[in-house]
């Protein structure tokens, strides 16, 4: 059975556990923010950087691109 | 083990890991919490014998952090390895955070005990410490611009911490202080009431898996915030 009646040690006991609680719960908070955050920026870059690959392969001389087709 | 020093590998294995440590952390802290009021309060302390299911745990993985950032930065400076570079890096906040936490609560319970919020004991200033070299650690590897230079400065500062944490542990063994010796696991004393122990090993345990989730999420974090720094050089370059 839960006993919350702290009395008379009640201003020593909930602010331990709130303060820890509201510890926690940030250090939670922020891990997930910055997760979420570097994981959607490397995946924009990543997606920005297929294109750009792709357009750096068509500077690429006519001959070059043509060599690897098959053999006439 | 040692395959797992390889950043994609290190990904796949921690991607579906994290998130069951994440659950489990939850899990266990709402039936420790549950546990820790539950209990009846101790004939001497009163209620105040709450606070030890939040004080304890939290200076235990405060201990364990810094032990898991000291093995890492030797990691990092011995071999020069980027991931127990980032591994050293991901400890250091939550370490920081559970020492501060352990230096609060142990107050609290300090005052209606021993009747004084914080004395300049061996236990009480040996995590002091503790704490300081955390915020160094952290404020150093901030202060410089060059993330190598910061990582091998903040490493080398990281392993002397080292030396502190046989001080912690030991020196309610070395020196008479106000702090209690140990009274679990601790041969020869009279250890904790057996009805304290279930919520005390389940805040121990949840804490424990608390502290791996946040670690492992930051280290995962800094992995790809490295890759980010790495694909916007390039980036720049062809620019």
């Amino acid at each position: 059975m839960l006993d919350l009646d702290m009395t008379p040690y009640a201003a020593f006991v909930w602010p331990a556990w709130g303060v820890s609680a509201l510890v926690l719960t940030a250090l939670t908070a922020r891990a997930v923010i910055a997760s979420r955050k570097w994981k959607g920026e490397l995946a924009r870059l990543e997606t920005d950087q297929a294109p750009s690959s792709e357009a750096a392969d068509s500077k690429r001389p006519q001959v070059a691109r043509s060599a690897i087709g098959p053999k006439k | 083990m040692f395959g797992l020093s390889n950043p994609q590998r290190f990904m796949a294995f921690t991607g579906p890991l994290t998130p069951v440590l994440w659950g489990l952390a939850a899990v266990l802290l709402g039936v420790g919490s549950w546990l820790s009021f539950s209990v009846p309060a101790d004939y001497q302390q009163g209620d105040t014998v709450r606070i030890m299911f939040v004080h304890v745990p939290a200076a235990v993985w405060g201990l364990g952090a810094y032990a898991a950032l000291g093995v890492s930065s030797f990691f990092a400076l011995v071999f020069r390895h980027a991931l127990a570079d980032a591994a050293a890096r991901a400890a250091a906040l939550p370490g920081a955070a559970f020492t501060a936490l352990a230096l609060f609560t142990g107050s609290l319970w300090g005052q209606p005990m021993w009747g004084t919020w914080w004395v300049w004991d061996a236990r009480l200033t040996s995590v002091l410490v503790l704490f300081l070299f955390y915020l160094g650690y952290m404020a150093l590897r901030a202060s410089i611009d060059d993330e190598q230079k910061a990582g091998r400065a903040a490493a080398v500062l990281g392993l002397v911490g080292l030396i502190n944490l046989p001080i912690v542990k030991f020196s309610v063994d070395w020196w008479n202080t106000l702090h209690q010796p140990a009274s679990f696991l601790s041969p020869g004393s009279s250890g904790l009431d057996p009805v304290y122990l279930p919520p005390f090993l389940t805040m121990l345990a949840a804490y424990g898996v608390l502290f791996a989730a946040l670690w492992l999420t930051a280290i995962r974090t800094e992995i790809r915030r490295r890759r980010v720094m790495t694909l916007r050089a390039r980036l720049a370059q062809e620019a």
